[in-house]
């Protein structure tokens, strides 16, 4: 008699017995005297497929090999894994005609045998690492250590899979995995969220030292070099860590983790940072002051104060910078040094430029026509290719004479792309428009900029002007100047605030001063008047 | 038509030096490692090491090549692994394993003598090409910046 019958006898009717199988949560199989399948509950079916019927024990477990060895000795309880459905605590019976009927209770202490794992690397995916986050959390008896998350990117890994293509990448990347796996122990869980993104699971940390301790390894050998078939492939890694807390959900853990991952990239990438609590506020703050920023220029709340420059030789104002000012409704005035390193990371940088550079033009069409408008351009503005087309659309628009414009650049833009940025800046002396460098003395102050390109300007930054009198910045000044004047460059001393400054540079070679002694930055309308009123008084 | 051979150089800091003890023991172990491993593999080179630094020059099909290398990249006691050459090379400088002590410490030297003298180590080979040489200058460079510390 079979077993299938012999439930049929026991409950009257066999759609109940149905219902009753299918209802388990866990599978049952029922098996005959050659190991096959000749039956399976909704369960079963769920986890081993629809053609479970006729298969045997070797098939659906291919990596138990003694499974049905364990079934012909009688054992009552014995383990499989299955490559799809995980791992099983098999709890076997035997029907009185032979066959037998296997109860298959998931082994859920052992996550990584039933999530899906990442073809390329072996790793765990996803919604893999959620579950382990979750078993981690769970609670246990006994004190278990604490639990570091570790949130890694790789730096470069893109240019690596431009230049020398997928294959190579996905070599790369099965290395990459090698080495997390190399320092991990067997209790920490190392999953690929897709991409070049990681995530270890550190377990039993003792501290936070811990957990940095990993965090530095990991630095340095992901970023030690890579060969791979013939190649010589260098990339880096940035690491977040965030320390798991006492009921916290696994969600909120990633995304610290994430925050501290982004604050490392933002501070040069191939080093690691701890989550801090300030992380998600500060981020909050600058997503909201990006909102904001991204609609500022259509709300008309930006400005343009003109600050004076004078020819120190006849003390006559000879043109005025344009400095950005934005009014915000509710912020109230946001200082640039707020919101630029903001524009220029987010690239709305170059829709402002443009706005100030059409602006200042025009404005500058108001003034007599002696006067010249100096306008910044950020290093970014260099790297976005339409700048000397802003600057051509802005001089027709306005009818601006070019050489009635000043370009301000800073250090910066020679960072990168060196070639590039002179083309442009060439360029833009072709069209007539005049080119200063701006804050000199602050950044590299690479001397080899000077000789790169012919500046006609150099602003000596404020720092210098506004040092004490005979001291180290009063002989920088008097360096540049002299160097300035040697090169046939114009010297502009920024910042001075009083008349002994004033004095002093007068005597340093300087050919231009501009600062709140000489005049302050001030709205267009009242620009007219005041060069009426300097007039007035000569 | 045998595998296309293929030359690797590196050198690494030594993250064990300091205690003359600890750079036996490596270089016992590294020794018996390279003997037992290389030779399945068809690697042969030259190690060169003091008590600043260890430079080798690793021979052989890429597969090995790169298994060793990656190997080497995963230990813990290399440290700022810097590869100074991969190229394929029509025959090999080192024919052998071979393993030495390049290094003007006299004490080491004498120390190490037997390292050279088993493994038929031969200093003069490594002036046979510039990168060669270069490594060796590499090494002395480090031992001297070591030896100071």
């Amino acid at each position: 008699m079979s077993v299938l019958s012999c439930l049929s006898t026991a409950v009257s009717s066999s759609a109940l017995q149905e219902v009753i199988l299918d209802g388990l949560l866990h599978p049952v199989l029922v098996l005959n005297s050659d190991a096959e399948v000749i039956y399976g509950n909704a369960s079963a079916a769920a986890c081993f497929g629809p053609y479970l019927i006729g298969s045997d024990l070797n098939a659906l477990f291919p990596a138990c090999p003694d499974a049905i060895a364990c079934l012909h000795a009688r054992r009552t309880t014995f383990e499989v894994i299955s490559e799809t459905a995980g791992r099983f605590s098999v709890f076997a019976s035997v029907s009185s005609d032979g066959d037998s009927i296997l109860s298959l209770i998931p082994v859920v202490s052992d996550v990584r045998s039933i999530v899906e794992t990442d073809e390329l690397t072996g790793l765990i995916k996803r919604n893999g690492l959620r579950g382990f986050l979750e078993q981690a959390f769970a609670p246990k008896g006994g004190e278990g250590g604490l639990v570091a998350v570790h949130f890694l990117d790789l730096d470069r890994f893109k240019v690596v899979n431009d230049t020398l293509g997928h294959t190579i990448g996905d070599q790369l990347l099965k290395k990459v995995a090698e080495r997390l796996l190399s320092v991990c122990r067997k209790q920490d869980c190392v999953a690929r969220l897709g991409g070049d993104e990681f995530v270890i699971v550190q377990s039993g940390v003792t501290d936070l030292a811990d957990a940095e301790r990993l965090a530095a390894r990991l630095v340095d050998l992901v970023g030690r070099t890579y060969v791979l078939s013939g190649h010589a492939v260098n990339i880096g890694v940035s690491v977040g860590i965030a320390m798991a807390e006492r009921n916290q959900a696994p969600r909120d853990l990633l995304r610290n983790g994430d925050l501290a991952l982004y604050e490392a990239k933002r501070a040069g990438r191939g080093r690691f940072r701890v989550f801090e609590p300030g992380m998600y506020a500060a981020l909050r703050l600058r997503r909201e002051l990006e909102v904001d920023l991204r609609r500022a220029l259509a709300l008309r709340q930006f400005d343009l104060h003109y600050q004076p420059f004078l020819d120190l030789e006849t003390n006559r104002i000879i043109g005025y910078e344009a400095l950005i000012r934005w009014e915000h409704p509710t912020r109230g005035c946001v200082s640039p040094a707020d919101f630029i390193p903001l524009a220029e990371e987010t690239g709305l940088i170059n829709k402002i430029g443009e706005w100030v550079m059409r602006t200042a033009c025009a404005t500058a069409m108001s003034w007599s026509e002696d006067m010249t408008v100096a306008v910044n351009v950020s290093p970014i503005q260099f790297k976005a290719d339409g700048l000397v087309q802003t600057v051509l659309s802005a001089l027709a628009f306005s009818g601006l004479s070019p050489h009635r414009l000043e370009i301000e650049i800073t250090e910066g833009a020679f960072l990168e792309d060196t070639p590039n940025v002179l083309k442009t800046l060439h360029a833009l002396r072709d069209l007539g428009v005049k080119i200063s460098m701006d804050d000199f003395g602050t950044g590299y102050s690479s001397l080899s900029y000077l000789q790169k390109f012919p500046f006609d300007k150099i602003k000596i930054d404020q720092s210098f002007i506004q040092a004490s009198a005979g001291g180290d910045g009063e002989a920088i000044l008097k360096a540049i100047a002299s160097l300035g004047l040697s090169l046939g460059m114009a010297i502009t001393a920024e910042g001075v605030e009083t008349a002994e400054q004033l004095a002093r540079i007068r005597g340093e070679n300087c050919t231009h001063v501009q600062g709140y002694y000489t005049g302050r930055p001030q709205p267009a309308d009242r620009i007219s008047t005041t060069i009426e009123t300097e007039a007035a008084g000569d | 038509m045998s595998e296309p051979l293929y030359q690797l150089v590196y050198y690494s800091r030594n993250k064990v030096s300091g205690q003359d003890d600890a750079l036996e023991a490596q270089v016992d172990s590294i020794l018996e490692a390279s003997r037992r491993n290389n030779q399945a593999v068809g690697l042969t080179g030259a190690l060169m090491f003091n008590s600043g630094c260890f430079a080798q020059v690793l021979e052989g099909p890429l597969d090995a090549i790169e298994a060793t290398f990656e190997r080497i990249q995963r230990d813990e006691r290399h440290g700022d692994v810097s590869l100074l050459a991969l190229d394929p090379i029509a025959t090999r400088a080192f024919p052998n394993w071979a393993m030495g002590f390049v290094g003007h410490s006299t004490k080491n030297a004498k120390r190490f003598e037997q390292v050279g003298v088993r493994s038929g180590f031969d200093p003069q080979r490594l002036g046979a090409q510039k990168v060669h040489a270069i490594l060796r200058d590499l090494t002395l460079d480090e031992e001297g910046l070591a030896e100071r510390v």
